[in-house]
């Protein structure tokens, strides 16, 4: 079995008397998009500041691309691109100023600022002041930060959050190039919808813990509850809403007698959301 | 420690502090303020040297040469009392009171030449030459021969305050503490509270860049700034004279001081508002020693108390009094000593941060 990009056993870390992360341990393959959910204080960000080298665990262990997090700290950033979630650019300096600045702190040669700028679609406004960017322009130039280094990690801190339609398809068109190359993304959102999309993996984080850890179409299988919902006319021509639960002994059956003895104006399939699951398992939703 | 990311981040700390308000003016103003004292009190713009005569024999064969010269402003008085007042008040640098007979005793070879001068306490060394070498240009036109010849007899009195220093001699060590304190203390401060504020702190020690790095990149850009400042304003004052090693050794010293300071001050407040407090508040201490100067009739060990005395110290001391190392040797000694303090410092603090920014969300 080819080694995990990441790996992290029983990894623990306490603010004090309050316990962020407790005894996790999971394994992400090379090239895997991992989704990390949770609400705010699940305990998401201590654990991407552990794996980045921003904080040291208190307990456990992990590598990254087979390197300690601890003892090779630096190989390890110099191999990882980090997004993060608030703005952090130097807005008095132009993009192509900025890029450059990390190309060098990375020691990259051969960098072409322009080249990137265009590929997040901000060819035309490369010499420009960051201050004079939308939102969406300085997420686009974080997330081209990010790949300044050509890594073969990503760490993506709420990519997406706050932003249009437009830039939003570019940053996951960007995920997904990167993914094409073998790049491992270990993406931290509160949006359901992306992290369904994006995430070969996604792991639900509670109070510290895993509390769940699959392929978003095996937990909704595993969590989730798939039914039909239909419209029906009643004979007084009053309209109403019948749920059929699938996946259970007399669904056919039921389905046959809705069909044969109603008059049906609409049918409609429904699945679990993660937010859905997320909130079975945990009795909590993700905005908590 | 890495050479190559240090460099980096100066260069970058260099282009935003290009456009940084506040940085320019704390770097401009020394300079601006130099030049204006420079033109105010100092010799970019000297006055012309002012002389007043009370005339009580009618010399015209002496007082004529003076009248005409090109180079000083002479006025004759009608009394000896309104030319004491004069002298006394600084309208007249020297004052000259011929007695009756004064013009017979220049054309009588054998006669004694007495005559009185007053002193304005507080005249320039330039003008005083200048009028000097004046009277006896024209005590020669008026007798035909060198006055080596005669016998001359002068009644010096200085009125006025006996200072002998110029108000840009005066002014010169606040100037020195100001573009190499402020120089070297703002832009580190100025520039880590910038990074923290806007959370490119995070952005860089993500990178393989350690916040060490970081720290010693902008106390070093401290270090370079204080320095030009320092040297400036010594060129400016014409005062980057003599043992020219022995100054930038101070000022290396002091521009370390000052950095290293500003890094510690830009790291424990909370923002620029917390950080303009304490500077507003507390940098009377860094300037009292050359506010102290100002005023000499203030005991020099009053100035010892502070820290910033024995940056101002040694500098004043081989610029104005031509002292060499053994002299300063003291200084020398405390400034590397409240160096190396902070330097101990730096350290806790940059471990202190390091824990801050893991810590923030």
């Amino acid at each position: 079995m080819a080694q995990p990009a990441i790996s992290v056993k029983d990894l623990t870390f306490s603010y004090g008397d309050i316990l962020a992360v407790d005894d996790i341990s999971f394994d992400v393959a090379e090239g895997e998009v991992i989704g990390f959910l949770g609400p705010n204080g699940a305990g998401k960000s201590t654990v991407v500041k552990m794996l980045t080298g921003q904080l040291t665990p208190q307990n456990g262990s992990a590598t990254l691309l087979g390197m300690d997090i601890v003892k090779d700290r630096k190989q390890v950033q110099q191999e990882i691109g980090i997004s993060f979630e608030f703005t952090n650019l130097y807005e008095q300096m132009s993009a192509v100023e900025n890029l450059n600045l990390f190309a060098k702190l990375y020691k990259v040669s051969d960098f072409d600022a322009i080249d990137l700028l265009q590929k997040v679609g901000l060819g035309g406004r490369d010499k420009e002041h960051v201050a004079n960017y939308s939102k969406g322009m300085k997420q686009r130039l974080m997330m081209a930060r990010a790949l300044v280094s050509d890594p073969k990690m990503l760490f993506l801190d709420e990519p997406t959050d706050g932003l249009d339609p437009v830039s939003t398809e570019t940053i996951h068109t960007l995920i997904r190039a990167a993914t094409q190359t073998g790049t491992t993304v270990f993406l931290t959102t509160h949006d359901m919808v992306e992290a369904d999309k994006l995430s070969d993996r996604v792991a639900f984080l509670n109070q510290g813990k895993i509390v769940a850890l699959d392929t978003p179409a095996r937990l909704k299988q595993r969590f989730g509850m798939r039914a039909l919902k239909v419209e029906v006319e009643l004979p007084n021509g009053e309209i109403e809403v019948r749920e059929v639960t699938l996946d259970e002994d007399q669904t056919p059956q039921t389905v046959f007698d809705l069909f044969k003895n109603e008059r049906i104006l609409t049918v409609h399939s429904e699945e679990a959301t993660l937010e859905d699951i997320f909130f079975d398992i945990t009795g909590r939703g993700l905005q908590g | 420690m890495d050479i190559q990311r240090i460099a980096v981040l100066i260069g970058k700390d260099a282009r935003l502090g290009a456009t940084n308000f506040m940085v320019l003016y704390v770097l401009v103003m020394p300079v601006v303020l130099s030049l204006l004292i420079a033109l105010v009190f100092g010799d970019l713009l000297a006055q012309t040297p002012r002389l007043g005569i009370y005339d009580a024999s009618a010399s015209e064969q002496f007082t004529r040469p003076l009248l005409d010269h090109p180079s000083i402003n002479t006025t004759i008085y009608d009394s000896e009392e309104t030319l004491q007042s004069a002298v006394e008040r600084g309208s007249e640098e020297i004052g000259l009171s011929l007695p009756a007979g004064f013009a017979a005793s220049l054309e009588d070879d054998s006669a004694e030449v007495v005559f009185t001068a007053y002193r304005w306490g507080e005249a320039g060394v330039r003008n005083l030459l200048l009028l000097e070498s004046a009277i006896a240009r024209a005590m020669t036109a008026g007798i035909g021969s060198s006055i080596d010849q005669l016998p001359v007899t002068v009644n010096a009195e200085q009125i006025g305050s006996a200072n002998t220093q110029t108000w840009s001699q005066r002014l010169l060590p606040l100037l020195l503490i100001m573009s190499i304190v402020l120089g070297g203390l703002f832009f580190p401060a100025a520039s880590l509270l910038d990074e923290k504020k806007d959370r490119t702190l995070v952005a860089l020690t993500s990178t393989p860049t350690s916040l060490l790095d970081v720290y010693l990149s902008k106390t070093l850009m401290g270090f370079i700034l204080s320095g030009i400042m320092g040297s400036v304003i010594l060129l400016i004052n014409g005062a980057f004279v003599g043992q020219v090693a022995l100054l930038l050794l101070v000022i290396a010293l002091g521009g370390l001081m000052s950095s290293s300071f500003g890094i510690i001050l830009g790291s424990v407040s909370k923002d620029m508002d917390t950080f303009m407090g304490i500077i507003k508040g507390a940098g009377i201490l860094l300037y009292a020693p050359g506010i102290l100067k100002i005023f000499p009739q203030v005991p020099e060990w009053i100035g010892r108390i502070f820290p910033t005395y024995y940056l101002m110290n040694p500098l004043l001391e081989v610029t104005q009094n031509g002292a060499g190392f053994a002299d300063i040797l003291i200084d020398i000694v405390v400034m590397a000593v409240l160096v190396a303090v902070l330097l101990v410092l730096l350290n806790s603090v940059i471990g202190r941060q390091q824990q801050k920014l893991a810590l923030e969300t």
